[in-house]
Order: C-alpha cells, then structure tokens, then sequence
C-alpha cells in the first residue's frame, strides 16, 4: 500500500490486487471515495465463467479461460454501480498520446489497456501476446508516466515511449489505445442490487450457454481432453498442455486457483451485506471447489515432476476437472435458489 | 529448480488469496508450488524453441522472419494482419531465398509490424 499524489495533489493509495481489471476498476471507484474492494467487483461485474478455446493459441497453447471476457468486468462493473465512464479508442497513436496527457493534466487518472508484451517493467514469465492488461495511469513525470499497475505491489515508472507501444501493438491483437476515466460517480451505489444482479448473470453464463466450451460444459470438454492427451500427443507434449492449462488456473493473475478463491471471498462478503447464512454456506463451498482445483494444479505438477508416477495420472488429473464440473454445477444451481430469496 | 526460481526472483511477485482453516482470506505473495512448475516447463520449451528455430536459421533452412515472429510470440496469421501482406506471401518470405530477394519496400513493412531494425532484420543474434 503505498499513496501516491494525482497531478491536482488529490492522493491516490495503490493497493496490490490479485487481477488487473479488477483492480483497476476498485481503484478508480476508490479514488472517487467509493469505498469498494476487489472481490466485490469481480462477484458484481459476474466475472467467474469458464470456457476452454482450442481454437485460439497462446505461444502454440490453447486456452483455457476462468474469467469472462477482458473489458467485460469494467464494463459491467460501471453499468451496475452506476458509474459513468468516458471511454475512447484512436487510430493515431499520436493523438491517443497527446489526449492522455491532456486528461491527465486535468487531475484525473486514467485506466488503459496494454499489451503485457510490450510493456517495459515486466518480467520473462509475464511477456504473453496478451493486449488485456489494464493499468492506471496517475501522472505525468519527466519523459514518462507514473503507473499503478495492481498487480505489482508498488507504484512503477514507465517510459513514454515504451508505453505507446505497449498502447498500440500492430496487428489483430491491437488494443487501439483504449483508454477510460471517470466522468462522475454514484457515491452511495445500490450494492445489494448489484450484487444480485452480477450473481444471477454468472449462473445464467455458468450453466446456460448452449456450447460445449463454456460454462461447466466446457469443464467437463477439457476434462476430456485431459484424459485422452497422452495417447493422442505422446507424454511430452501433453504435458506441455497440462502445464498451460495449469498456467491458466493459477498464474495469469487468477489469485489462485482460478478465480474461485476470489469469488469465495466476494461470497463472504455478500454474506455480511445481507446477513445471509446460505450465502456464507456458499462461501464455503467454493472454498472447497478452489480447493479441488489446486488440488488438480498439483497433481498436474507432480505428473510434469514425474513424481509418483503409479498414482498420479492424467486420468486422475481429468477426473479432478470432471469433479469441479460437479461441484460447480450444483454450487450455481444452488445459488440461482438463493438469490431468489434476497431482496435488493 | 534454478530455472524456476530465476524467473520467479523478477522482484513482481503476484498476489494470491490464501485461506486459513477458519476460511478467513488474506492476500499473500508467495507463489504456489504447481504455478512454478509449470511456468518453468513452458518457458523452457518457448526457449529450446526459440534456439533452435535461430539454428535453423544459421544453417540457411529458415529466414531471420521466423525467428523475430517466434520471439514476439506471433502466429503467421497475426504477422500477415500487422505486416498487412497475405498469408501466403508471408510464409512463402520464411524461405531463405525468397527472403534474401525481397525489395525494401516489405522489408519496411516487415520492421514495423516486428518492431526490430532493418539491420536487426537481416540476420539472427550469433551468440
């Protein structure tokens, strides 16, 4: 936790977060004097999902995602608290350039996103092709911007130049600068009926689409997979695959486990908003399912290890996801039941 | 070991929620044992790829525009769209002899989209 002053002195605390957006998008509500943290936003903005996408690779892997689409928590997040954003896309890197430092100015701090490739002050192990990544911007220094990125426990700073790269990559995966600030703020926002809302979407996301990659279908889809990789790929490269999939559960900035910690946490605190005891049931229920997933984490570990290698197989992995599926399918069947029963 | 504790000693460690028996949160940074793993065996298998792809090159059997695609963890796909050359083209200039005929003109285009140098692009590091 390190404060920090905006361009107008207003001070602006860092706080270290386990996911970038929604980090970012706590941090700019707090910085508005909405008290908010980062569970909260994540269980509001319905960011729990899971989808499993051979299709798109990431450095030859295919992806697994636990959490919904990037700008989606943002997007959701502002709808449902009643915030109102100013949101903006260039085709000039220059005018995108000049416009931040011109809001910037004006005392404001600004969320982007960035290519995680690009951006200067990140390690070997963060560098994927990944144009999500959302940070804040606070000020203006000499040849360069003072960053907050959450999920690096102190404040950085980065270089103009390395910056727009990181805003404007070539190619699909261009962010387009996308940039986003507060136009104003509800200060008493509707938590409750947020809150109901982002859960009932994300049973409606966990359990309805009709596809078998997302959802607890698409669990069940890579579960599958799983099982049958080492016959189809041969030992080395299925265990490429698990080590991605694993990468996907608990680095990418899941806070373990695949968001479920997270969500466990935002459980317990939607608990306490409405004295509910079957919402502090559920909490600890995804506290069981988080554990079963790190559970899956390091047998899939231990198999790459060629630890044990009697006992841990990768129908043993495969069997953990289908586990999961279980798990989660009646956790969000649960929930539908109980948020009926909530009153905004 | 040294792999996985090389890449995870960058000084940005990330944060993790952790529960107590009591199911009480709190965020720490340590990373998990499995993400450490698996981390390693990825980066290795993205390096030993990247070192050979640079042999490959050495030897005369790829064009340095393989390499620099590799390293910027591009597809021949995503390459054609930033280059804005078709696909085709693009994997026809992976051949060495083909490359070593190209006109500056995509060589340029080739340099913006991989953000390297028009010397940079005309050879591989020979370390």
């Amino acid at each position: 936790m390190t404060t920090e002053l905006a361009a107008n002195g207003k001070p602006f605390v860092h706080h270290q977060a386990a996911h970038c957006e929604t980090g970012v998008t706590s941090a700019l509500f707090r910085y508005q004097g909405v008290d908010i943290s980062e569970p909260m936003i994540f269980g509001i903005s319905s960011g729990i999902f899971f989808g499993y996408l051979p299709f798109m690779k990431l450095s030859h892997l295919p992806i697994s995602a636990f959490r919904a689409k990037p700008g989606s928590v943002f997007r959701k997040a502002a709808k449902r608290l009643g915030g109102d954003f100013v949101i903006k896309t260039y085709r000039d890197p220059q005018k995108g350039m000049d416009e931040l430092r011109q809001v910037l100015k004006t005392g404001q701090i600004v969320g982007l996103a960035t290519n995680l490739y690009w951006l200067p002050y990140m390690s070997e192990r963060h560098r994927h092709n990944f144009s999500g990544h959302n940070i804040i911007v606070i000020r203006e220094i000499e040849n360069g911007f003072r960053i907050s990125d959450p999920t690096i426990g102190y404040l950085v700073d980065c270089l103009a130049d390395g910056l727009e790269r990181a805003r404007f990559v070539p190619g699909p995966l261009n962010p387009r600068g996308y940039m986003y600030y507060t136009k104003s703020v509800n200060p008493h926002p509707d938590l409750r009926g947020a809150c109901i809302k982002g859960m009932k979407d994300s049973c409606n996301l966990m359990l309805r689409i009709p596809l078998p990659i997302f959802g607890v279908r698409g669990m069940r889809f890579l579960a599958k997979k799983v099982i049958k990789s080492p016959d189809k790929l041969g030992f080395q490269e299925a265990c490429r695959h698990l080590a991605g999939t694993v990468r996907w559960v608990e680095e990418t900035g899941t806070g373990g486990a695949g968001f479920r910690y997270m969500y466990a946490v935002f459980m317990q605190e939607a608990a306490e908003l409405f004295g509910s005891e079957d919402l502090a049931q559920l909490s600890r229920d995804m506290t069981a399912i988080g554990d079963t997933w790190r559970e899956f984490s390091v047998v899939a570990a231990r198999i790459i290890k060629q630890r044990g290698k009697e006992e841990e197989t990768f129908a043993k992995a495969g069997g953990l996801i289908f586990k999961c599926a279980d798990r989660e399918e009646a956790f969000f069947k649960n929930l539908q039941k109980v948020v009926r029963k909530l009153k905004a | 070991m040294e792999l996985e504790d090389e890449i995870f000693n960058d000084g940005l460690p990330k944060a993790y929620y952790k529960h107590d028996d009591n199911g009480q949160y709190v965020l720490e940074t340590d990373a998990p044992w499995a993400e450490k793993v698996s981390c390693a065996l990825i980066i290795s298998g993205n390096r030993a790829n990247l070192e050979e792809i640079r042999k490959a090159v050495l030897a005369g059997q790829k064009s340095p525009i393989y390499y620099y695609m590799e390293m910027r963890q591009l597809t021949s796909g995503m390459l054609a769209k930033a280059a804005g050359i078709a696909v085709f083209r693009v994997k026809r200039h992976f051949r060495p002899e083909i490359f070593a005929k190209l006109k500056p003109s995509v060589l340029n285009r080739y340099t913006n989209a991989l953000r390297v140098t028009l010397e940079e692009l005309k050879t591989v590091p020979n370390i």
